[in-house]
């Protein structure tokens, strides 16, 4: 037994075993507060067979540390700075940096400190297999720790006190843990290196003694590796700074006005004299950029780089709005920063004030403001300080243009520009040893830093993905660009799948089982699934049948992924942070393992399998009488497709119980439909294609067609909004403060007024906005007796102006914003898919606890905690939607290059905007957007969205909504090997060359 | 003080032994002498500032003694909402310990207002008058305006801090004005304010908007901006209020003026003679008592804060003034002390802990 004592603390030793700090509240208040602090001798240091401590974890440093690198010959250990993680985080995730690594707390928490995300990737780093990380609690080994001395600010004290005093214990502690044997030479002993960058800690350090060697910086360091050719390019930018110090950054001249200090920045947000938002780049023109705020209407519209001020898309910015008699209407004209900025050079950019690309830029701008005509102003202001960057990796190209050298074995360091994929951001500078061999690759480029200096912002080569026009390039590239983590699923992931695997079985009918408490037997009801053609992950299963009183039962049966998925474990995490399973064209990225998914989860025919039933009792004009909810398990009769239902239905040979079923269902789905139309429901569109793809090996799209909907389709749909709403009734009941509820709030009217007063001046249509009702009833008249497609891209642009719908905790907002504004239902959440959704898992786990099947977890009565999961499956499920319409228009790219080298591509396309200088125009069998621009003058009525070409005497005006024949071409960007769709008119104008 | 209950030929016996030559206390001290005085500040580590202090522990005996607790809190205030005051407030209190009683006493006396055992004797009305006796006392000299520390504001006419003195009479042995006017100086020197640093949003001049937005402009039209009145008061709304910690782990800077908070000296009169540190029979026995509150600023600054004369007995005012000026000596001295033992206090918290931390 452990001996157990008590030490009373004295209070004299206050100063050592308390740490006291103050905390300004939220309200402003100032607490303080008190830790206590206990120390130890028994804080291991985690080398592999040390003789002074005692280890039981499995994670260890090898005891000889390693010998890779030049300067160490007797072997090392790496233990880096808080800076070193702060900016060289890429160096220290990068698989070829692979020096075992000590770690202190000093250091971790200094991090979380600073910078939450790096923070977090710190600890996957920690957590990660391939990398020899030792987290050692120096403040709280004896030997270790440090007080704060007088007047010593908390980075000295961290330098000084922790880092350097760990390293100089670590060594010590080394040469105590292997004295010589007698008679033998002392074994080399490996050196412990404290890697910074700061230069101050490292000559403190080289002063207070630790050997000369063992103090290094970053960049020293990486060129003793082997490696350190391409580990170097991972270096931030910062790095190189004290190393070449090349130029005096105040002797160049500042292009953009400084940020305000955060705390001043703060004080303005607080004070109202600031806004807080988002900054969105205009994917049209660059040079113009936009922050909603919630103190205006509209957005607020920057103007020119100097009022953008280095802002960077989905930053959130502190903006200043100008006085209202400076306000500017947005440009109406395409400007593309590659054709404007063509010249730029990579390396001298920032020398010259007022070169020709600023004038250029200038030009412009001015031309812009003095063909401005009096269309409605919008607020107009300044960023004048970043409240938090949101920088992340960016695809990007290598643009061949900015290389001073293309001799592919050149490894000189180059500086040269990056151009992200995405149009929203600005292009990198990056220094890189790799030019020559990235070019014709998809690289993964990392933002460091943005001067004042300098016009772009400074970054470092992270990673290369693989050649342009790839698809495992494109396919990465395109996961990365949203967002997307799509790593395999870990270890401790997998272990909780039941330990039978894919011979799991739903166990023999039993009282005592587990598997089969509270569970109603519904194996002989016929239920089938119907789907899209290839679906393995299959959520949902129908029955109908007819009762003897005349009404109709019917019920909608769904995958028990709760019964796998348990609350807080090691697989609940994981999908929650994916929060949805991602379809791309070619690939699915699950959001849980793929034996749930596919196979133990998915609702397979013939075989038994656990569900969560809502079963109705329905009268004939499908109102509902009833409605339970139950555990259960079934046996699917069949899997269809929509294409074998809906034949099914339609044979009417067919008189079998299955078939039957159907046609009950689509009765009374046709009935479900009408009547929640009738209640004001939009129907919405989308451009949707499909791509054909030639076999599943090769892979190579033949041919994109649009999405067929048959009435089956709405069957399957109209009984899974049912099913949802009902469901959301019954958890918004039990957990009035928790429920996981899905909303669409009704859209600001403000966003129709563009497409109204379009419809207005080119058709003489109204569209009238008071109600998803109205809207609908005045949707329906948009027709164009000539153009059938006429009305589904009003339909299409009326999408656009429509909020996104969204998941929330129903504590958490009013009562009266619960509605669904598109499906016209007062309550609403997802329930359905729980294998792709995971909002629907915790639909499913509330209620499985409002039935009383099982408790609910506690975080799923922490409002806090259900709030911050939600936000998560919102982001993830807009960058899902991103990410396949991304997927979607790269394959059609593909298709359109394959059909271009056969023959010119000629597609009818309708004008959907005018601009100064060309048309938006939307290719609707194609389902893409494109753009059509004009060098020469043309007249532009941006009152009427008219614009006039002169051709040869007699002039051609093409307005919105005009159906004109565009070109498509898909042409290899010359610098940057990004392909891009090209269009220009061939009806009723040929536009090529004008 | 809390007239403790003595019996009139006590009283007689201890006057008369008073007025002996020499004169003679019951516990063999000279007229002017102190019982020992023990401080410790640093106490109560959750406290901006703290002091604990007893007069008279006997340590055979492991306790007695007149022992206060004195603490300051410090808590921001809005002065815009009129919380606060601009340039901060001082507030103090005085209250008694219950604790003693509780440990001894059965539970349930727990919820009625059980008898503060440092004066055990007295009605729960009494104590409330003396209580309130005792807080009127500190406030009205250590919250008087010459006194004020100067770093009470955070943001001028926005934010102050309200700094509460909080003393806790523990046991009363005698002598407790000055025991609690010694805490509360201990309290207050040990004080801390954290640093703070005002933060604010200066809108740009209206020139400098105009020439970033209209890059054409004229030189000649920007002259023609008038430059800003004097009595343009948006200016004053422009300075936005609010405040961070710049440094967390700081426990701040020392109260401005720290060495001013004044000592409280109480003369016993049993006229023709005077002594000091009385015990609580001795304070039962003469007919007048005189509260000196001297502030030194420096030494040779001494300055009477307030006075107080309690008792039936009276006084003219030629014998005030030997007594005021016969005060101030006592009251230099008993400062001194305090002061040599105040700094002691900081070096033995601070250097020494850490030297013993350095060298273990």
């Amino acid at each position: 037994m452990a001996e157990i004592t008590i030490r009373k603390r004295p209070r004299t030793e206050a100063v050592v075993t308390q740490r006291k700090f103050f905390k300004k509240t939220a309200r402003g208040k100032v607490i303080k507060v008190l830790r206590e602090r206990y120390l130890r001798d028994d804080v291991a240091c985690g080398i592999h067979s040390c003789g002074l401590c005692a280890h039981e974890a499995d994670v260890l440093l090898p005891s000889s540390g390693s010998l890779h690198h030049a300067s160490f010959g007797d072997g090392h250990f790496v233990l880096p700075d808080t800076n070193v993680f702060l900016s060289q985080m890429d160096l220290m995730e990068s698989p070829l940096f692979s020096p075992p690594i000590i770690l202190l707390q000093t250091v971790m928490e200094e991090v979380r400190h600073r910078s939450l995300p790096l923070y977090n990737r710190l600890k996957a780093l920690v957590k990660s297999d391939d990398k020899k990380i030792w987290t050692f609690y120096n403040e709280y080994r004896s030997e270790t720790a440090v007080i704060r001395e007088e007047g010593e600010s908390p980075n000295d004290r961290n330098d000084r006190g922790s880092i350097r005093k760990a390293t100089a214990w670590y060594n010590d502690h080394i040469s105590l843990a292997r004295p010589p044997v007698r008679g033998q030479a002392r074994p080399p002993l490996p050196t412990v290196v404290l890697l910074t960058d700061d230069v101050a800690n490292r000559q403190k350090g080289e002063r207070e003694g630790l050997t000369c060697m063992s103090v290094t910086s970053v960049r020293r360091y990486v060129e003793g590796l082997p490696e350190s050719s391409q580990l170097l390019d991972l270096l931030a930018a910062a790095g190189s700074d004290s190393i070449e110090p090349t130029q005096a950054v105040a002797a160049r001249q500042a292009l953009y006005p400084d940020y305000l200090p955060t705390a001043t920045l703060l004080a303005g947000i607080k004070s109202g004299q600031l806004h807080q938002g988002h900054f969105n780049a205009n994917a049209y023109n660059y040079l113009e950029g936009s922050v909603s705020v919630p103190a205006f209407e509209k957005p607020v519209l920057l103007i020119g780089r100097e009022h953008m001020n280095r802002a960077v898309q989905g930053d959130i910015v502190a903006v200043e709005v100008f006085d209202e008699k400076d306000w500017k209407a947005p440009a109406d004209e395409v400007v593309d920063q590659e054709a404007t900025l063509k010249n730029d050079d990579a390396d001298d950019s920032e020398e010259e004030g007022e070169d020709d690309e600023a004038l250029a830029e200038r030009k412009v701008l001015q031309t812009e403001l003095a063909k401005q005509t009096s269309t409605t102003k919008q607020p107009t202001g300044r960023v004048v300080g970043i409240v938090k960057r949101n920088w992340r990796s960016y695809v990007c190209h290598i643009d061949s243009t900015s290389l001073t050298s293309t001799n592919p074995t050149s490894l000189s360091q180059q500086t040269v520009f990056a151009t992200p994929v995405s149009r929203l951001l600005p292009r990198i500078r990056l220094r890189t040893r790799q030019a020559p061999a990235l070019i014709g690759q998809k690289i993964l480029v990392t933002i460091d830093r943005w001067e004042r200096t300098s016009r772009y912002p400074e970054g470092h080569f992270v990673r290369a993905l693989g050649k342009v026009q790839s698809k495992e390039a494109e396919q990465e590239s395109l996961l990365l660009e949203f967002d997307v983590p799509y790593r395999p699923f870990g270890k401790a992931i997998l272990d909780c799948l039941p330990p039978e695997g894919d011979r799991w079985v739903v166990p023999p009918k039993s009282a005592t089982d587990p598997n089969w408490r509270d569970r109603e037997d519904l194996r002989d009801l016929i239920i089938c699934s119907i789907d899209p053609p290839g679906c393995q992950d299959i959520d949902d299963a129908l029955h109908a049948r007819r009762l003897p009183n005349g009404n109709i039962e019917a019920g909608v049966h769904i995958a028990d992924v709760s019964h796998f998925v348990h609350p807080d474990t090691p697989m609940d995490h994981e999908a929650a942070a994916r929060g949805t399973t991602v379809y791309l064209v070619d690939k699915r990225i699950d959001m849980l393992p793929a034996l749930l998914g596919t196979n133990l989860c998915s609702l397979r025919p013939h075989v038994e399998r656990l569900a969560f039933s809502v079963i109705w009792e329905l009268s004939p004009e499908a109102e509902i009488v009833n409605v339970r909810f139950t555990k259960s398990v079934i046996a699917s009769k069949s899997a269809f497709t929509y294409e074998e239902a809906q034949i099914r239905k339609d044979d009417p040979k067919l008189t079998d119980e299955l078939t039957e079923s159907i046609r009950l269902l689509n009765d009374l789905a046709r009935k479900l439909k009408a009547g929640r139309m009738a209640a004001g429901a939009l129907n919405l569109a989308s451009p949707e294609v499909k791509i054909q793809l030639d076999s599943s090996e090769s892979s190579d799209p033949i041919d994109v067609e649009q999405k067929e909907l048959r009435e089956t389709n709405s069957l399957v749909e109209e009984f899974m909004l049912l099913a949802n709403i009902s469901v959301a009734r019954q958890i918004q009941e039990t957990f009035p403060q928790t429920a996981v509820l899905r909303r669409h709030l009704p859209p600001p009217k403000t966003n129709f007024e563009k497409l109204q007063d379009i419809l207005k001046k080119r058709r003489g249509m109204t569209l009238d906005v008071s109600s998803s009702g109205a809207l609908a009833a005045s949707l329906d008249v948009c027709v164009d007796p000539n153009e059938p497609a006429f009305n589904t891209l009003v339909r299409i642009m009326a999408t656009r102006c429509m909020l996104s719908a969204e998941y929330f905790c129903s504590g958490s907002v009013a009562r009266d914003t619960f509605g669904h504004y598109g499906l016209a239902s007062p309550i609403y959440t997802h329930f359905t898919s729980p294998i792709r959704r995971y909002a629907d898992v915790l639909a499913h786990r509330q209620l499985a606890a409002a039935i009383g099947y099982t408790p609910l977890h506690a975080s799923l009565h922490s409002k806090s905690h259900v709030e911050r999961v939600l936000e998560v499956v919102n982001k993830r499920h807009r960058m899902a939607q991103m990410a396949s319409r991304a997927s979607v228009e790269f394959y059609v790219g593909l298709a359109l290059k394959a059909r271009s080298e056969k023959e010119t591509v000629i597609e009818d396309a309708f004008v959907i905007r005018t601009f100064r200088n060309g048309l938006g125009v939307f290719v609707s069998r194609l389902g893409i957007e494109g753009l059509v621009t004009f060098k020469c003058e043309i007249q532009f009525d941006a009152d009427n969205y008219v614009i006039t070409i002169p051709s040869g005497g007699q002039d051609v005006s093409i307005a919105v909504f005009d159906k004109v024949k565009v070109m498509i071409e898909v042409e290899q960007d010359k610098n940057t090997q990004r392909g891009r769709v090209v269009m220009s008119l061939s009806h009723p104008i040929d536009s090529r060359g004008m | 003080m809390a007239a403790q209950l003595v019996s009139k030929s006590e009283r007689a016996y201890i006057q008369a032994s008073l007025q002996a030559t020499p004169p003679l206390r019951g516990d063999g001290r000279g007229l002017l002498d102190f019982r020992t005085v023990l401080l410790e500040t640093g106490v109560a580590p959750l406290a901006n500032g703290s002091a604990k202090l007893n007069i008279g522990k006997m340590p055979h005996e492991g306790g007695g003694g007149t022992e206060v607790l004195a603490a300051t809190k410090l808590e921001v205030e809005d002065v815009e909402s009129g919380d606060g005051v601009d340039g901060g407030r001082v507030v103090c209190s005085v209250s008694w310990c219950a604790i003693r009683s509780i440990q001894l006493e059965p539970i349930v006396q727990l919820t009625k207002d059980s008898s503060p055992s440092a004066y055990p004797h007295l009605s729960s009305n009494a104590l409330d008058e003396l209580q309130y006796d005792l807080t009127v006392i500190l406030q009205q000299t250590i919250g008087h305006p010459s006194l004020h520390p100067q770093n009470l504001t955070i943001i001028p006419r926005k934010k102050s801090w309200l700094l509460n003195l909080d003393a806790v009479i523990l046991a009363d042995a005698g002598n407790a004005v000055d025991a609690l006017f010694m805490a509360a100086r201990a309290a207050l020197w040990d004080t801390k304010v954290p640093r703070t640093r005002a933060v604010e949003y200066q809108a740009p001049e209206d020139s400098q908007t105009t020439r970033d937005s209209a890059s054409a402009m004229d030189v000649d039209n920007r002259e023609a901006i008038p430059t800003a009145s004097g009595f343009d008061t948006r200016e004053m709304a422009r300075t936005a209020a609010d405040f961070e910690l710049p440094d967390y782990w700081d426990e701040g800077e020392v109260l401005h003026g720290r060495e001013r908070w004044p000592v409280c000296i109480t003369l016993n009169l049993l006229p023709p003679s005077h002594f000091l540190d009385a015990t609580p029979p001795e304070e039962a026995s003469v007919p007048l008592r005189m509260h000196l509150m001297y502030s030194f600023a420096s030494p040779s600054t001494p300055k009477l804060q307030s006075m107080r004369l309690l008792g039936p007995g009276e006084l003219n005012s030629a014998q005030i003034k030997s007594y005021i000026s016969e005060g101030e000596k006592y009251a230099r001295e008993l400062f001194n002390a305090l002061e040599s033992k105040l700094r002691e206090e900081d070096v033995r918290r601070n250097v020494k802990a850490r030297d013993r931390f350095a060298q273990r």
